[in-house]
C-alpha cells in the first residue's frame, strides 16, 4: 500500500509540472499580456515599456516560465500584477472562506444523495422514486448562476429577508450575521451539488438491488430492512465513498459561479478576475494548487477504495 | 415486483421525523425573517464598486480608478483642474512666470498629516521629486522629459514651492495637478518599493478620510478625518463595497443595501428608479466614443469621407445610450464639455447622396471596410450594428469584427494590423495638448497610423503660445484640420450614470468629476 501511494506521489510531480508548461504557453500565446490590460492613453509609452521590463516579460518565454518555477519552489508564490499583492497572502485569506461555503453545503448534499438515492433505489418505479428522480434531473437542467439570482431576487429584493452580498456586514462580524449572509449561497451550492451523486446513488442501488446475492438473502428470509442496510448499503457506498476523493479540488474551485454572484470573498471572484486580465502569477498558482488536489484527491479515491473494498485488498476478486 | 416497501413499518416514524425538521426548518427561517438587511444607518455612506483598488494604493504608482478613488478620500493634490476651472487643495494659490516656464504655489498653512505633523513645502519638494524620478510613477511622463529635461523643484520657502519646466508647457498647470497627490516626506522618505512596503498601510493623509480598513474583495472602509482642512465631513464613514456582479449591484441599490452605484443605461432603463426612490444623476467624464480609420489601409481621402456622410451620428448615438439625457453628441476630438472644444468644423451631416458621389468620384465601387470593435461592450456592439445598416445605404459593405477589448487595443497599436476602421473611447483631461499622442504622427497612440505634418504642426505652435486667445484659435484649426482629413469620427460623449438612494444629498456640492465621480466627499451628506 505505502509503496502504492508512493508510486502514485512521484508520478503526479511530473503531471502537475506539465501543466503548469501547457497553462503558461496558452497565456503567452495570447495577442496581449497583463501590462496592455491595464494600460489605457494617458500612460506614456516609456512607462509602460518600464513596466514591462519590470515584470520580465522582455525575457525569453522558457526562462520567465523557470523564474516563476523557482519562485513557487523556494515558497514565493508571486505577485499579482494587476493589484500587486503577493498571491500566497490572498489566496491564505480566500480559501478559507470558500472551505467554508464548499465543505459544508457539499457534505450536506452528499449525505442528502445518499439518503435520497437510496430510497427512491428502494422504491424503484414508485412515486417517490419518480419524484425523487425528476428532483435530480432539474437539478442537472438548472444552472447554478440563475438560481442564485432567483434567491436573490425573492429573498433579498422580494421578501428583504437575508443580504445578498458579501460574506459580512460592515462593522458587524458577528456570527448571526455571517449565518445570514451564508444561507442563500450555501442553498445554491447544495442544490448545484445534490443531484450527481443523487443520480449515482439511485442507479447504484437498482442495479445492486437485481444482482444475485440479493435473491439469495431474500429467499434465505432475510427482510427488507436487513437487505438494504446489511447488503445493498455497502455495495452501493464503495463507489461513492471514491467519489468524495474525487470532490477534493471543489474545495478551491468549487463555487466559482456562486461566489462572483453573491461577492462572497473566496477564490472564484480572485481567479475570475485574474483570467480576464492575463494575470499569470494568480491564475498558475491556483492552477497548481487545484491540480495538485485534482490528483491528491484521485490517490486518496484509490486508496479509499482499496481500503473499503475487500475484493480489491485481495487484488482482484473472482465476482 | 411486489412493492414491498421497506418502510412501510416505519411510516408514522418518518412523518413524525417529517414534521420535526419542518418545524424546526420553519422556526429557523422565522429568526431569520427579520426584514431591513443592514440598511446603511445615515452615518455610513455606501458605494458599490466594480472591482479590487491597488492592494497598496499609495500616491507614486496608483493609476487604476479604484485605486485613484481610494487616494482621493485619502490625501490631497496641490489643484485640480475641470470643466469648471481651478480647484484648490493643498494650495492656496499660483503664479505663472513672465516666460511661462515657472509655476509658483502658495500653499495653504496650518493643514496637518493625520498623525498630527505638519504639511510644508518640505512634503511637495519629495513627492513630486520622487514622481519625477520613479519611472514607473502614474506622474512621471508629466515631470520627466527625458532627454528634453525635466521639472526643476524648488522649495522657496516652508510654504512656497517653484516648477520649472525646461520648455514652453502651456499645459503645465494641468501637468501639476490631479493624479498628483502629497504625500508625506516623514513617512515616505527612503522607501523605494511603493507597492511593497509597511507604511501604505498607515495612510497618513490630509484627505477627508482615514482608511481603516481593507477587506481584499470585500470592502474598504473610511472614517472622517475631523482635521480635514475642508472642513469636517459630514458623513461619519463612508465604505466602498466590492461588487463584482451587475446584477448583484442592481439589486443592492434597489435594496437599499448600497446607496451610490454606477449603472449603464440599459441597466437603468430596468431599474424603474422612480419607483424605487431612486436618483439618477448623468455627469460628464469628458469621455469621447469614436471610431478611427486606418490611413493605411483605407488611403483615399474620399472613401473615407464617403464613408462619414453615410451615418447618422444621432440615431447611432440613441441606440446604444438610450436616452438624450445621458450623452452629448461629439464633433471633435475634444468632448464637448470641454471649454476647447468648438463646433466650427465638418459635421458630416448624413448625406446618402453626397456618399454615393464621393464614391464614385474616387473610382469605387461597393467597398467593404472590416470594422474592429470590444464585442464586451454593449454600447460599442450597438454602434457597430448601427453602423454597419448605415453605410450599407450608401453602398458601402461593413464587415463587423467584434472582439475582446485588450486584443482590440493591441491590435489598433500594430501599424499594420487588417482593419480598417475601429471603436475606442478616451479620457484624456482638459487642456488640448494632452491629445497629442493620439494625433501626433509620431505619437504613441496614433492608432490612425497617418503622417500628417500640419497636425504635428499645429500642435507645436499650440504649445509655443501663451496667449489664450491665440491658443484657442491655434486649437480651432487644428480641430477642424482633423475633421477635414475624415480620419476619426467621435461619436458621442457618454455621461456616467450615478444612481443613489434618496437619502444622499449635497452631491452639487461635492462635485461630479472624472474617475473619483465626488471630487471632494466631505461635502456629501445624508439626510435620514
Amino acid at each position: 500500500m505505502a509503496k502504492f501511494i508512493l508510486r502514485r506521489i512521484l508520478i503526479a510531480i511530473p503531471m502537475v509540472l506539465v501543466i503548469t508548461m501547457l497553462c503558461f504557453m496558452l497565456m503567452s500565446l495570447a495577442p496581449y499580456d497583463a501590462v496592455d490590460a491595464m494600460v489605457d492613453p494617458r500612460m506614456s509609452a516609456e512607462t509602460v515599456a518600464a513596466m514591462k521590463d519590470a515584470l520580465g516579460y522582455n525575457d525569453p518565454l522558457w526562462m520567465q516560465y523557470l523564474k516563476w518555477l523557482q519562485s513557487l519552489v523556494t515558497g514565493n508564490w508571486g505577485y499579482s500584477i494587476t493589484t500587486k499583492a503577493a498571491v500566497a497572502d490572498q489566496l491564505a485569506a480566500r480559501i478559507p472562506n470558500t472551505i467554508m461555503l464548499v465543505l459544508p453545503a457539499y457534505l450536506f448534499a452528499y449525505v442528502l444523495a445518499i439518503v435520497l438515492g437510496l430510497v427512491a433505489g428502494a422504491h424503484r418505479g414508485s412515486r417517490l422514486d419518480r419524484c425523487i428522480d425528476a428532483i435530480a434531473s432539474v437539478g442537472i437542467a438548472v444552472p447554478s448562476f440563475w438560481f442564485a439570482m432567483l434567491l436573490i431576487f425573492v429573498f433579498g429584493y422580494l421578501l428583504k429577508w437575508l443580504p445578498i452580498l458579501g460574506m459580512q456586514t460592515i462593522g458587524d462580524g458577528s456570527a448571526l450575521d455571517i449565518a445570514r449572509h451564508y444561507i442563500m449561497p450555501f442553498v445554491t451550492l447544495t442544490v448545484a451539488f445534490l443531484p450527481d451523486n443523487l443520480r449515482y446513488v439511485r442507479s447504484s442501488t437498482i442495479t445492486q438491488s437485481t444482482q444475485d446475492y440479493v435473491t439469495v438473502q431474500r429467499a434465505f428470509g432475510a427482510s427488507d430492512a436487513e437487505v438494504m442496510f446489511k447488503h445493498i448499503c455497502r455495495n452501493v457506498l464503495i463507489p461513492v465513498i471514491t467519489r468524495l476523493g474525487m470532490a477534493m479540488p471543489l474545495l478551491v474551485t468549487g463555487a466559482i459561479i456562486t461566489e462572483t454572484i453573491f461577492s462572497w470573498p473566496g477564490v472564484g471572484p480572485y481567479f475570475i478576475t485574474a483570467i480576464k486580465a492575463m494575470d499569470y502569477p494568480v491564475v498558475m498558482s491556483i492552477l497548481v494548487l487545484s491540480s495538485t488536489l485534482v490528483i491528491l484527491g484521485n490517490l486518496l479515491a484509490d486508496v479509499l477504495c482499496c481500503i473499503v473494498d475487500p475484493r480489491m485488498r485481495q487484488g482482484g476478486g473472482s465476482k | 415486483m411486489a412493492d414491498t416497501s421497506i418502510f412501510s413499518q416505519g411510516l408514522s416514524r418518518r412523518s413524525f421525523v417529517a414534521a420535526g425538521a419542518a418545524i424546526s426548518a420553519s422556526a429557523i427561517l422565522a429568526q431569520f425573517g427579520m426584514p431591513a438587511v443592514a440598511h446603511a444607518a445615515s452615518d455610513t455612506f455606501i458605494y458599490a464598486i466594480a472591482g479590487d483598488p491597488s492592494v497598496s494604493p499609495n500616491p507614486v504608482t496608483t493609476s487604476d480608478r479604484f485605486g485613484l478613488m481610494t487616494l482621493k478620500l485619502v490625501y490631497s493634490p496641490l489643484w485640480d483642474i475641470t470643466n469648471e476651472g481651478t480647484k484648490y487643495f493643498l494650495a492656496e494659490s499660483h503664479e505663472v512666470s513672465e516666460d511661462g516656464l515657472t509655476y509658483t504655489a502658495h500653499l495653504r498653512q496650518g493643514v496637518t498629516w493625520n498623525d498630527g505633523e505638519p504639511f510644508t513645502a518640505d512634503d511637495v519638494v519629495f513627492s513630486y521629486e520622487t514622481m519625477r524620478d520613479t519611472e514607473v510613477a502614474n506622474g512621471y511622463s508629466d515631470l520627466n522629459y527625458g532627454d528634453d529635461g525635466v521639472v526643476d523643484i524648488q522649495k522657496v520657502d516652508d510654504y512656497t514651492v517653484t516648477f520649472t519646466f525646461p520648455f514652453l508647457n502651456p499645459a503645465g498647470l494641468e501637468a501639476l495637478s490631479g493624479e498628483k497627490f502629497m504625500m508625506p516626506k516623514h513617512i515616505y522618505e527612503g522607501v523605494t518599493d511603493f507597492e511593497n512596503n509597511d507604511v501604505n498601510g498607515l495612510g497618513i493623509g490630509t484627505g477627508p478620510y482615514k482608511l481603516n480598513e481593507y477587506q481584499i474583495g470585500q470592502y474598504l472602509s473610511f472614517s472622517a478625518n475631523e482635521s480635514y482642512f475642508g472642513g469636517t465631513p459630514n458623513i461619519p464613514n463612508v465604505v466602498f463595497q466590492i461588487v463584482t456582479n451587475e446584477n448583484t449591484g442592481m439589486t443592492a441599490i434597489q435594496t437599499g443595501q448600497v446607496n451610490a452605484w454606477i449603472g449603464t443605461p440599459a441597466q437603468i432603463e430596468q431599474l424603474n428608479p422612480e419607483a424605487n426612490n431612486l436618483t439618477v444623476t448623468p455627469y460628464s467624464e469628458n469621455r469621447v466614443s469614436y471610431f478611427c480609420m486606418n490611413a493605411k489601409r483605407v488611403t483615399d481621402e474620399k472613401v473615407r469621407k464617403a464613408f462619414f456622410f453615410s451615418l447618422d451620428k444621432k440615431a447611432i448615438a440613441d441606440a446604444a445610450v438610450l436616452s438624450e439625457d445621458y450623452y452629448a453628441l461629439a464633433y471633435t476630438f475634444l468632448p464637448p464639455a470641454n471649454s476647447w472644444a468648438t463646433e466650427d468644423v465638418e459635421k458630416y451631416d448624413r448625406d446618402v447622396e453626397k456618399a454615393k458621389q464621393l464614391l464614385s468620384e474616387a473610382g469605387v465601387s461597393n467597398p467593404t471596410l472590416k470594422f474592429a470593435y470590444s464585442a464586451d461592450d454593449s454600447l460599442q456592439a450597438t454602434a457597430a450594428v448601427m453602423i454597419q445598416e448605415q453605410a450599407a445605404e450608401a453602398g458601402i459593405n461593413v464587415e463587423l469584427y467584434g472582439m475582446d477589448a485588450t486584443a482590440e487595443y493591441q491590435a489598433m497599436k500594430d501599424p499594420d494590423n487588417e482593419y480598417d476602421l475601429y471603436y475606442g473611447g478616451y479620457i484624456m483631461g482638459i487642456d488640448p495638448d494632452k491629445y497629442s499622442p493620439l494625433f501626433l504622427t509620431e505619437g504613441a497612440y496614433n492608432y490612425m497610423h497617418y503622417e500628417a505634418p500640419e497636425v504635428d504642426e499645429l500642435f507645436e505652435q499650440g504649445r509655443q503660445q501663451t496667449d489664450e486667445a491665440a491658443r484657442r484659435e491655434i486649437y480651432n484649426e487644428l480641430q477642424a484640420k482633423i475633421a477635414d482629413m475624415a480620419v476619426f469620427y467621435p461619436v458621442y460623449s457618454n455621461m456616467r450614470l450615478l444612481v443613489t438612494t434618496a437619502n444622499v444629498a449635497g452631491m452639487e456640492e461635492a462635485g461630479l468629476v472624472p474617475i473619483y465621480t465626488f471630487e471632494d466627499m466631505s461635502k456629501l451628506s445624508m439626510t435620514d
